[in-house]
């Protein structure tokens, strides 16, 4: 499956998913993958088919416990943690 | 810039609040004291605490407090509070410690963006984190976020 579209969430919608996205957005120039919408809303946008897959803190893991597929942040500042998961999520989605 | 966002005035270092709800309350004080949030701001921020935990915890030591737009912003602006002991925050399953309490007012989810950025990059160096917290003086505290603004731009 080709990821075409990754949403970052928080309760607010407003601050750590925007802080979220920027590190994404940061880490896939990194990787040097391009093509990808990353944007950023509040958990109750995360549903199903909204994205290709959904990055969170570990605060709202039970928010979105139910998506097929997420990445979940221990420390959502940190781009080593999520270059790691986003690496692994391409693999699981055979990228 | 967080020289647009961020007033001298809206600047302060307290000693200690009695629980992380005070904490909450004087973090957002200022904004609404600037008729920037409406009262009822404080409220919804608490609620969403209690709701998510305290999802604005964002790094050790940082809380960026806020809540969403139409829980009473007026207008997009920040206020910075030092507090001395540790403000102790209740999640679920964890208690987070912050003492730089950072109070964001938002109008939607975009137009702060570039405040964002600069803030990003001071709240993921622990140094200046250390730096802030120790601060002796508002004009100190305001001067470290300013040069953050020139320090994202080069």
């Amino acid at each position: 499956m080709a990821v075409k579209k990754i949403m970052c969430c928080c309760g607010s919608g407003i601050g750590s998913s925007l802080m979220v996205r920027m590190n994404v957005e940061a880490v896939l120039k990194t990787m040097g993958k391009t093509g990808i919408e990353v944007v950023h809303s509040t958990t109750s946008d995360a549903q199903p088919g909204a994205a290709d897959f959904f990055v969170v803190g570990a605060d709202l893991a039970d928010f979105v416990d139910k998506l097929p597929h997420k990445i979940v942040l221990q420390n959502i500042m940190s781009k080593k943690e999520l270059q790691e998961k986003l690496e692994a999520m391409f693999a699981e989605l055979g990228e | 810039m967080i020289a647009d966002m961020l007033k001298k005035e809206n600047v302060r270092i307290i000693d200690r609040v009695a629980d992380w709800k005070e904490g909450v309350q004087v973090s957002i004080q200022p904004l609404v004291d600037g008729g920037y949030v409406e009262t009822s701001y404080i409220d919804g921020v608490i609620a969403n605490t209690i709701e998510f935990g305290p999802y604005y915890v964002l790094v050790d030591d940082v809380a960026l407090i806020h809540g969403r737009p139409e829980q009473g912003v007026n207008e997009k602006q920040l206020a910075v509070t030092i507090v001395r002991e540790p403000v102790v925050f209740i999640g679920k399953d964890t208690e987070k410690k912050a003492r730089l309490l950072v109070a964001l007012a938002a109008t939607d989810g975009e137009a702060h963006i570039d405040v964002m950025r600069t803030l990003a990059e001071l709240f993921m160096d622990p140094e200046k984190i250390e730096q802030l917290v120790q601060s002796q003086s508002t004009d100190e505290i305001y001067q470290i976020f300013l040069d953050a603004d020139t320090a994202e731009a080069e």
